[in-house]
C-alpha cells in the first residue's frame, strides 16, 4: 500500500500537473489557431478594453441580467467555483504537503470549516445532477458525458471527505482521492472542463463584439 | 490511643508509598509527545511506541535524538535529555524545520526509506 501511495503522491502527481499545464497551453494555442484560420475578422475586432469589461462584469455575482433571471443557479454556481479553489488551496492537509515538499506555506482553513465547505460542495454536485434531469431545457442538451464529467468532479470531494473522516479503508480512500484528482487535472484541457481555460477567451470575444461593433453592454 | 494513631499514620504512609510507587512502576509510556507548543490541535494526536522503535535493528538513539550543528548532523552526539520543542520552534528557522514539520519528516522520511510504517496523514492521526 505504501508503494502505491508514494507512486500516486509522487511521480503520478508530477505527471498529472505536467499534462495539465502542457495540455492547457496546447488547448489555448489550438483554439486561437482555429480562430485565426477560420475567423480572421474576429481577431481584427478584439479589444482588450471591452474584453476585460465583459470579463469583470460577468465575474460579479448577480451583476448580469441573465444571472438575475436564475438567482438560485447563479448563487450555487458561484459558490461551487469559489469553494472548489478555496478547498484546493487552503485545506491544511494540502498545504502541509506543499510546505514539506517545497518549503512554502500560507494560511489554512480550520478543518471544521473545510469539512462544512466540502459537504456543501457535495450537495452542489447532487444539485447539478438533479438539475440536468428535471430542467427540460438542460436535460435536452445533456448526454452521458455530462454526468461522467460531473462524477469526475465529484470524486475527489467524495473520497476526500471519506478519507478525512476515515470511513472505509483509509489508505484505499486517500489513494483514490489523489488518483481521482489527478484524473480530473488531466481531463481539464481535453474535455468541456476546459471552460476553466477558455471562458475568459469566450467572454472576451463576446465583450469585444458587443462593445466595439454593436456598441452595447453584453451583461 | 496514641499507639493507635501511630499505627494509623504508618498504615497510611505504607498505602501512599505503595500507591505512588505502583503508579511510577507500572506507568506506561503513553507515547504522546509534548504538544503545548501547538496550542489547539486540528487533528487527533499521533501515538508513538518508543520501545518498539528502540528495539528495531540498526536503530540508534541519535537517529531521532539528533544534534545539528550549523545545519549538519553531528556524528557522535545525541540529545535524549532535550525535548524536540527546545530547538524546533513552531515556525521553521532557516534550515531547521518547525516542530510539526520536524515530527512529520522524522517519522515519514525513515518510513519511506525503510519501506515500512505509516506515511499518509490518517495512518498516524487516527480518529
Amino acid at each position: 500500500m505504501q508503494d502505491i501511495y508514494l507512486l500516486v503522491a509522487g511521480p503520478l502527481a508530477w505527471a498529472a500537473w505536467a499534462i495539465f499545464f502542457l495540455g492547457s497551453a496546447y488547448k489555448i494555442w489550438s483554439t486561437l489557431a482555429v480562430a485565426k484560420q477560420k475567423d480572421q475578422v474576429l481577431l481584427n475586432y478584439v479589444s482588450f478594453r471591452y474584453a476585460l469589461r465583459s470579463i469583470i462584469n460577468w465575474s460579479i455575482p448577480f451583476n448580469t441580467t441573465n444571472m438575475r433571471l436564475h438567482p438560485v443557479f447563479t448563487g450555487v454556481a458561484f459558490f461551487f467555483h469559489i469553494a472548489f479553489f478555496v478547498l484546493l488551496i487552503f485545506i491544511s492537509a494540502h498545504q502541509i504537503m506543499i510546505e514539506e515538499g517545497f518549503g512554502i506555506g500560507w494560511v489554512t482553513l480550520p478543518d471544521i470549516v473545510a469539512d462544512i465547505l466540502a459537504f456543501a460542495v457535495l450537495g452542489v454536485c447532487v444539485f447539478f445532477a438533479v438539475r440536468r434531469v428535471i430542467r427540460p431545457e438542460v436535460n435536452y442538451v445533456t448526454d452521458w458525458t455530462d454526468y461522467g464529467l460531473l462524477a469526475l468532479v465529484t470524486a475527489p470531494f467524495l473520497t476526500g471527505v471519506l478519507a478525512y473522516h476515515q470511513v472505509g479503508d483509509y489508505m484505499t480512500m486517500v489513494i483514490l482521492h489523489m488518483l481521482s484528482a489527478e484524473i480530473l487535472l488531466v481531463a481539464i484541457p481535453f474535455t468541456r472542463l476546459s471552460h476553466m481555460l477558455l471562458a475568459s477567451l469566450t467572454r472576451g470575444y463576446i465583450g469585444s463584439e458587443f462593445g466595439m461593433v454593436r456598441h452595447v453592454n453584453d451583461w | 490511643m496514641r499507639h493507635k494513631l501511630y499505627g494509623y499514620v504508618i498504615f497510611c504512609s505504607v498505602v501512599l508509598c505503595v500507591t505512588f510507587g505502583g503508579i511510577a512502576a507500572f506507568a506506561q509510556d503513553t507515547g504522546v509527545f509534548k504538544l503545548e507548543t501547538f496550542g489547539s490541535l486540528e487533528r487527533p494526536v499521533s501515538t508513538f511506541d518508543h520501545d518498539e522503535h528502540q528495539e528495531m535493528d540498526g536503530m540508534e538513539c541519535s537517529d531521532c535524538h539528533h544534534v545539528y550543528e550549523n545545519g549538519v548532523k553531528a556524528a557522535d552526539q545525541s540529545s535524549e535529555d532535550q525535548a524536540c520543542a527546545e530547538c524546533h520552534t513552531l515556525k521553521s528557522q532557516g534550515t531547521q524545520p518547525g516542530l510539526r514539520q520536524a515530527y512529520h519528516q522524522q517519522c515519514k522520511n525513515c518510513h519511506v526509506e525503510k519501506k515500512a510504517g505509516p506515511v499518509a496523514c490518517g495512518e498516524c492521526h487516527i480518529k
